[in-house]
């Protein structure tokens, strides 16, 4: 009884770690850009099949598979951010969530054209070994996911706080006339704000993928669960959606276990418009800066 | 639109299948199908209008009502027996009640957080359409539901009645005082507070319009097909609504109607594979949203001013 609760909250937890790489992304664009990212969710996709490129189709080692998979989707949001968003950037918040959600759409579909439905695995050494601690059995895999979501957070927080970049974005945030007009490269920031947060899109696909799954249309229940942890977390607060998602996920785990396993994604939407509801400003009361 | 374009307009969709006999006999049952799906996707996206486009909210949720009413129809129709008028009906209140219970919560949100809330909530109706498989059979679709109307002209008929209906709702409900209070919560919602006009009233009542009519038209679309299934009320519904409101020109009758014509009349005459349809439709929105996002209304009234 004890060793499954514990492993329905390490479920959890995992789920959590991955809701939170992908929110704290949104939260970032949000936060900096003053934009939503509905197209966030495929984000997370396009990272999962670039990962099964290298590793399953190339064969190459998960860390130099996983490093690639990074890379190209630094890339991408690079592309993204040039291709798309600059041209909605300036826009109401209308034209912003129909032109991400239209990309979401193309991509999506696009996935199913070059990959098929027909859902891909990626299973790792780590991900089929299990841990057995008197009867708590946990797959290795997960232990990488939570390390590596403490590793990534604590990054991003360094970068953040620490660099000039980071700095800059931070600045953005709390007030981006007054950047412009002390010389911040406003642009840039852009840039580099939608970098980093496709790349932590990716490190969440290269790290949860070989326990989950590969699909086309897996975006969209991510970028909506991304979003409700955003939303919670309060807008565009990074921390805060950190923090919601791990809430999420932890719920999510507890009632697909124990209440039903087909409403376990209505009752987090239907947590999240309560969230929503009983605290608009989010459940940390934190409205801006990231 | 103007008096004289109209009529004849009207007599043309009327007279439809007949000309369409005269013109393509071997193709009229064919024809004559996709003039039925634009009857109701018009009517459908007149109905998602009266919220986005005249009280501004973007809702995402009209899936929901619309899959709402097709499976109450469905039900009443198939285990009670009821008669095709009755369960249409009680599509359309079982759709509003609930498009007026869930505003009440919804409408306390705004922006993103609105737009967001709604998402979810068509997601939950969705999970709950797929899961809840002993009133909805779940994945293996209500079937049998029985046509009131057997032949294709009769059912161009009715579709082309329901479209009339929701053309005379609409133009009542964005016409006269009503609209003109409608269109003040969408421009300048303080402004309309201060004028006291409630905006949380009007907005309310557009989506419960709104929700009631797409309830409807689901109705229709259940028994026209005479099955109904949970992918029928995805996210892809709610995509081609928007390129139909964005296409045509949000907020205005014309454009709605153009839209709602072109997208259904395009992609038969190019034939495309589903997949491919959504991601030219994604891209086709994307391209309108960034570029003209007043649609092809933009484009006849800059014409019109110009000349």
């Amino acid at each position: 009884m004890l060793t499954d609760v514990l492993e329905t909250l390490v479920h959890g937890l995992t789920l959590g770690s991955m809701y939170a790489m992908v929110a704290a992304g949104l939260a970032l664009m949000l936060g900096v850009a003053r934009l939503i990212n509905f197209a966030h969710g495929e984000f997370f996709m396009l990272g999962a099949y670039a990962f099964w490129f290298g590793y399953r189709e190339y064969e190459l080692p998960y860390v130099v598979a996983g490093a690639l998979a990074v890379a190209a989707m630094v890339v991408w949001g690079l592309v993204y951010q040039l291709g798309v968003i600059r041209a909605i950037l300036a826009r109401s918040w209308h034209v912003q969530l129909i032109a991400t959600l239209a990309t979401s759409i193309v991509l999506t579909n696009l996935a199913i054209i070059v990959f098929g439905t027909q859902p891909k695995e990626v299973p790792t050494k780590l991900s089929s070994t299990i841990l057995d601690i008197g009867g708590f059995r946990l797959a290795w895999q997960r232990l990488l996911v939570l390390g590596g979501a403490v590793v990534v957070f604590w990054a991003l927080q360094r970068f953040v706080t620490r660099t000039r970049a980071g700095r800059a974005m931070r600045a953005m945030s709390q007030n981006r006339e007054a950047c412009a007009v002390v010389g911040v490269d406003v642009q840039r920031v852009a840039l580099v704000t939608f970098a980093v947060s496709a790349a932590l899109a990716a490190v969440a696909a290269v790290l949860v993928s070989p326990l989950f799954n590969i699909f086309p249309d897996m975006g969209t229940g991510l970028t909506l669960k991304a979003f409700a942890a955003v939303v919670a977390g309060g807008f565009g607060y990074v921390n805060g959606a950190i923090a919601a998602s791990f809430l999420i996920g932890v719920v999510e785990a507890l009632a697909g276990s124990y209440i039903s396993y087909a409403y376990k994604d209505a009752i987090a939407f239907l947590i999240m418009i309560a969230v929503l509801l009983w605290r608009p400003a989010g459940l940390f009361g934190r409205r801006i800066g990231i | 639109m103007g008096r004289l374009t109209a009529v004849p307009l009207v007599a043309v969709a009327l007279a439809a299948p007949w000309l369409v006999a005269l013109i393509a006999p071997g193709q009229q049952r064919y024809i004559v199908h996709v003039l039925i799906y634009t009857a109701l996707f018009a009517a459908l996206a007149l109905s998602y209008d009266l919220v986005v486009g005249h009280v501004g909210s973007l809702s995402l949720a009209h899936p929901a009502f619309f899959g709402a009413g097709a499976y109450t129809a469905a039900i009443l129709a198939t285990r009670a027996g009821w008669p095709f008028l009755a369960d249409v009906a009680g599509a359309v209140l079982v759709a509003g009640v609930l498009a007026a219970v869930a505003g009440v919560p919804l409408f306390r949100l705004t922006e993103h957080a609105f737009a967001v809330g709604t998402l979810g909530f068509a997601v939950v109706a969705w999970i709950v359409a797929t899961n809840w498989v002993e009133v909805t059979r779940g994945p293996l679709c209500i079937t049998g539901i029985p046509k009131p109307v057997t032949t294709l002209p009769a059912w161009y008929g009715v579709a082309l009645a329901a479209l009339g209906v929701v053309l005379v709702l609409y133009l009542g409900m964005t016409t006269f005082r009503l609209g003109r209070a409608l269109h003040a919560v969408r421009d300048n919602e303080p402004l309309a507070a201060a004028a006291a006009i409630n905006p949380l009233r009007y907005r309310r009542l557009a989506f419960a319009v709104g929700g009631a009519l797409a309830g409807g038209i689901g109705a229709l679309y259940a028994h026209y097909l005479s099955v109904f299934c949970p992918e029928e009320m995805t996210m892809a519904l709610t995509v081609n609504l928007l390129v139909i409101l964005f296409l045509g020109g949000v907020g205005s009758l014309r454009g709605v109607l153009v839209g709602a014509v072109l997208f259904t009349a395009l992609p038969e005459v190019l034939r495309l594979a589903p997949t491919w349809r959504l991601v030219i439709y994604g891209a086709l929105l994307l391209v309108i949203v960034v570029r003209s996002p007043e649609g092809l209304e933009g484009l006849f009234r800059r014409r019109a001013g110009a000349r």
